[in-house]
């Protein structure tokens, strides 16, 4: 479903990104975790068709997203770090724009706009200005328009940030519950206790480089820690 | 005393390093080349009005009699055209520092009293708010010492006072500011400060030219500018504080030092008073204000979804991207203010037309009306510039932090920017039209200019739009405050430069058939064959730029806009 080959960016002579490659098959919710300026983000926004890679391949299923950008893109929900938006939009008016550029039926857009606000607990707050929502409001919001088109692959860039706890769950147990209806979910974070919990597989980055792949477990034993806990793990693997 | 002192130059510190830093360092020889282009032309900018001024005064010195008293009035209309100007400027400057900035929040955490982030917010307010204006009006100042022979004290005098002028029109400003903030929250505030402004300019402005001021220089009321003359003499209110630049300056030119000496004193006095007054109401309001201002106002208007039916022809992107620029451009009251500016701008233009006293001008009439309407031509399509430059410029900026949707949308680049490019050609083809049309009228030229003015501007309208978006995608500005500004960037003076250059070639190039045309139909004689050759190479090349001015803009636009990274 997602598949990185040899995958590098370069800025000037710094290495963000080094010969990245990783095949995550349907289904599956691979988390991506790594330091500061490890190169999660670069490669989140390489894989979202945000930035041009400086060397390697992305396919998104089956699709090349140098070739075929627009077609490998119309496959992924993209959910970035930050949540700007265009302020001066209402909620539901975004949620119409997302539908729009994405090719949402006409017919079947307001049924599932509401849906996903309501999903989301925005429903109440569909016709108010994105400018008076929350920082937490606006991060439900991306999510909400990220699932509207029903993509195959989700790409995610620290989902956690600003949701409070009700949030956090719920957004867990949607991950999981997409994940089993066949979405593939590749999910940057911070949040170890979250990747502890949903993610198939983590993937560790350290210098733009991948370090280790593997379920929780094996990346226990590989930082010879197995009865220890991934933060210490991941600390062993990285320093 | 110190204390608060060391705190203000703490907090100004980032400010100054932010400046410094990009000189010592620049990041590359393409930024480096860039601040040289920029600072050349405002050098040339400021010599440019130091060479009108001079001419201006050595005419009006020359003026037995009257040179004098047009000079000071001159002078004194300066100075308190300044003095408004500042006022203005730092009302909005001030409400953005104080109480809008994004770093305001980190800086209001901070263990660090509200008088003295005021204190130094406002000395930054009163730098940005005021800058331009004392640089730019500097050079007339300087013509007025070269064309007087002034000493050095005149110089030293007038760049104090004018600083000290600044100082005050800051001070007044930030008291109105904090006094309306404490009672209207500062997001609303500045919408409405905007839209009050610009109607009251325009207002004016409209008055002053519906006056007729142009019937100053006819010699058929010249009894009455003898008249007028005779009111130029008052003095102007004694308690206005550019009435104390203003004899400042007038004394110092005159050589009388210590009065001179005498009102650049009581304008400093008051600088020292305003600056208490601003402390003092600080330190009673400031912080209230602000923590006022971070709650969000209440709702104006319940915004009812609605996906605008005319839209229904549109299909996918194309729509997403008109539904949106037409909602988010009408729900931002700061560009209300910019539509009252083009209608104003459209009245008076027209306006101007019909009260042009051809009848008595030397010329044929008929030759001049013509001619007219073919400079009309070139002066309506730098109008035409000068808006989209305003709007059509601004486009991919005002995407700002949320481009990464544009990026991570599966649509071409390409497609957006011809999408935007379609959203603003539409009404800037409209607008032109209506004022080429208009003044034609007004004009009452033959069918022949008609159509070929009709003709032109159809075919430069797009290029001027291509331009600007072309050149707006390849230098995006997405971190300004206010996209709108991003005109005065580099890529917006590369744009205006551009446009320019186009559209001085088109009138070159068709004045010379046109010309021969005009007069084969006004003898009523035929073209020889050479004029024919002529006139087909010039319209050929015409036709030729106008269609590269449209593709290879976009084209540009989107090489540039591909590589930006949100």
């Amino acid at each position: 479903m997602i598949h990185l080959e040899n995958l590098t960016k370069k800025y000037g002579e710094f290495t963000a990104v080094s010969n990245l490659n990783l095949t995550i098959p349907k289904g599956e919710i691979f988390g991506f975790i790594g330091p500061n300026g490890a190169g999660k983000t670069t490669t989140i926004k390489m894989m979202g068709g945000i930035m041009d890679p400086t060397s390697g391949s992305i396919d998104i299923c089956g699709i090349n997203m140098k070739d075929e950008p627009e077609r490998a893109k119309k496959n992924i929900g993209f959910i970035p770090d930050r949540p700007y938006l265009y302020e001066k939009l209402t909620g539901m008016e975004f949620l119409r724009f997302i539908g729009n550029l994405y090719n949402v039926d006409n017919k079947s857009f307001t049924g599932k706009a509401e849906e996903k606000l309501n999903m989301f607990s925005l429903l109440s707050w569909a016709d108010e200005l994105i400018e008076s929502y929350s920082h937490g409001m606006k991060q439900r919001l991306i999510m909400a328009a990220a699932l509207l088109h029903d993509p195959e692959v989700m790409i995610v860039d620290e989902p956690m940030v600003g949701l409070d706890p009700v949030a956090v769950r719920m957004v867990k147990d949607l991950f999981k519950h997409l994940a089993g209806e066949g979405m593939t979910i590749f999910m940057s974070t911070h949040t170890l206790k979250v990747a502890e919990d949903v993610c198939d597989r983590i993937g560790v980055i350290n210098k733009g480089v991948l370090i280790a792949t593997g379920t929780v477990g094996e990346l226990k034993k590989k930082s010879l820690l197995v009865d220890a806990d991934l933060e210490d793990a991941f600390i062993k693997l990285t320093t | 005393m110190p204390g608060f002192l060391d705190d203000v130059l703490i907090l100004l510190r980032p400010r100054f390093l932010s400046f410094k830093n990009p000189l010592v360092a620049a990041n590359s020889k393409k930024e480096f080349y860039r601040n040289l282009f920029l600072g050349t032309a405002g050098f040339l900018f400021w010599i440019g009005i130091f060479i009108i001024s001079l001419r201006t005064l050595k005419y009006f010195y020359r003026i037995e009699g009257l040179g004098d008293i047009l000079v000071f009035k001159l002078l004194s209309m300066l100075v308190l055209t300044s003095f408004s100007f500042l006022i203005f400027s730092s009302i909005l400057t001030s409400l953005s520092k104080l109480y809008l900035s994004r770093d305001l929040e980190l800086v209001h955490s901070m263990p660090v009293s509200g008088n003295r982030i005021f204190f130094a917010r406002w000395i930054e307010s009163t730098a940005d708010s005021s800058w331009m204006v004392v640089i730019y009006t500097l050079p007339v100042f300087v013509a007025l010492g070269v064309v007087n022979k002034a000493g050095l004290f005149f110089y030293l005098n007038t760049a104090l006072v004018l600083l000290s002028l600044s100082f005050i029109a800051s001070g007044i400003s930030s008291v109105l500011v904090m006094a309306a903030v404490f009672i209207i929250p500062a997001g609303r505030m500045k919408s409405i400060l905007l839209f009050l402004g610009f109607t009251l300019f325009l207002t004016l402005f409209m008055v002053f030219r519906m006056l007729k001021p142009e019937q100053l220089v006819d010699p058929d009321v010249f009894a009455t500018v003898v008249v007028y003359l005779d009111t130029l003499k008052a003095p102007s209110s004694p308690l206005l504080p550019s009435t104390w630049v203003y004899d400042s300056i007038k004394e110092s030119l005159s050589g009388s030092l210590r009065s001179s000496f005498f009102h650049s004193a009581l304008s400093w006095s008051f600088v020292s008073v305003i600056i208490f007054i601003n402390i003092l109401i600080a330190d009673l309001i400031y912080r209230r204000g602000f923590s006022k201002s971070q709650t969000a106002s209440s709702r104006v208007f319940r915004y009812k979804y609605s996906d605008f039916p005319f839209t229904g022809f549109l299909t996918g992107a194309s729509r997403a991207f008109v539904v949106k620029e037409i909602k988010t451009f009408f729900r931002d009251q700061t560009q209300w203010s910019q539509l009252l500016l083009i209608g104003a701008l459209v009245i008076i233009y027209v306006f101007n037309f019909s009260v042009l006293p051809l009848e008595r001008a030397p010329i044929k009439t008929i030759y001049l009306q013509n001619l007219l309407a073919f400079l009309n031509m070139g002066l309506c399509l730098f109008v035409l510039t000068a808006v989209a430059g305003r709007f059509a410029y601004p486009a991919v900026s005002s995407e700002r932090d949320a481009f990464w949707l544009v990026k991570a949308s599966p649509v071409k680049i390409k497609t957006i920017l011809w999408i935007k490019f379609f959203i603003y050609f539409l009404p800037l083809l409209i607008l032109s039209e209506i004022l080429i049309v208009a003044t034609n009228i007004i004009l009452q030229v033959d069918a022949f200019m008609m159509a070929l003015s009709f003709i032109s501007v159809l075919l430069i309208v797009p290029g001027i739009v291509s331009i600007g978006i072309g050149f707006g995608a390849a230098y995006p500005d997405f971190k300004s405050e206010n996209p709108a500004q991003s005109v005065t960037s580099f890529g917006g003076l590369l744009f205006m430069m551009i446009c320019a250059g186009y559209i001085m070639a088109v009138i070159i190039l068709e004045a010379g058939p046109v010309y021969d045309i005009f007069m084969a139909s006004v003898h009523q004689r035929s073209m020889t064959v050479l004029q024919w050759l002529r006139a087909v190479i010039s319209f050929s090349i015409v036709i030729v730029i106008s269609i590269l001015a449209i593709i290879l803009p976009m084209r540009f636009g989107e090489k540039g806009l591909s590589k930006v990274l949100p």
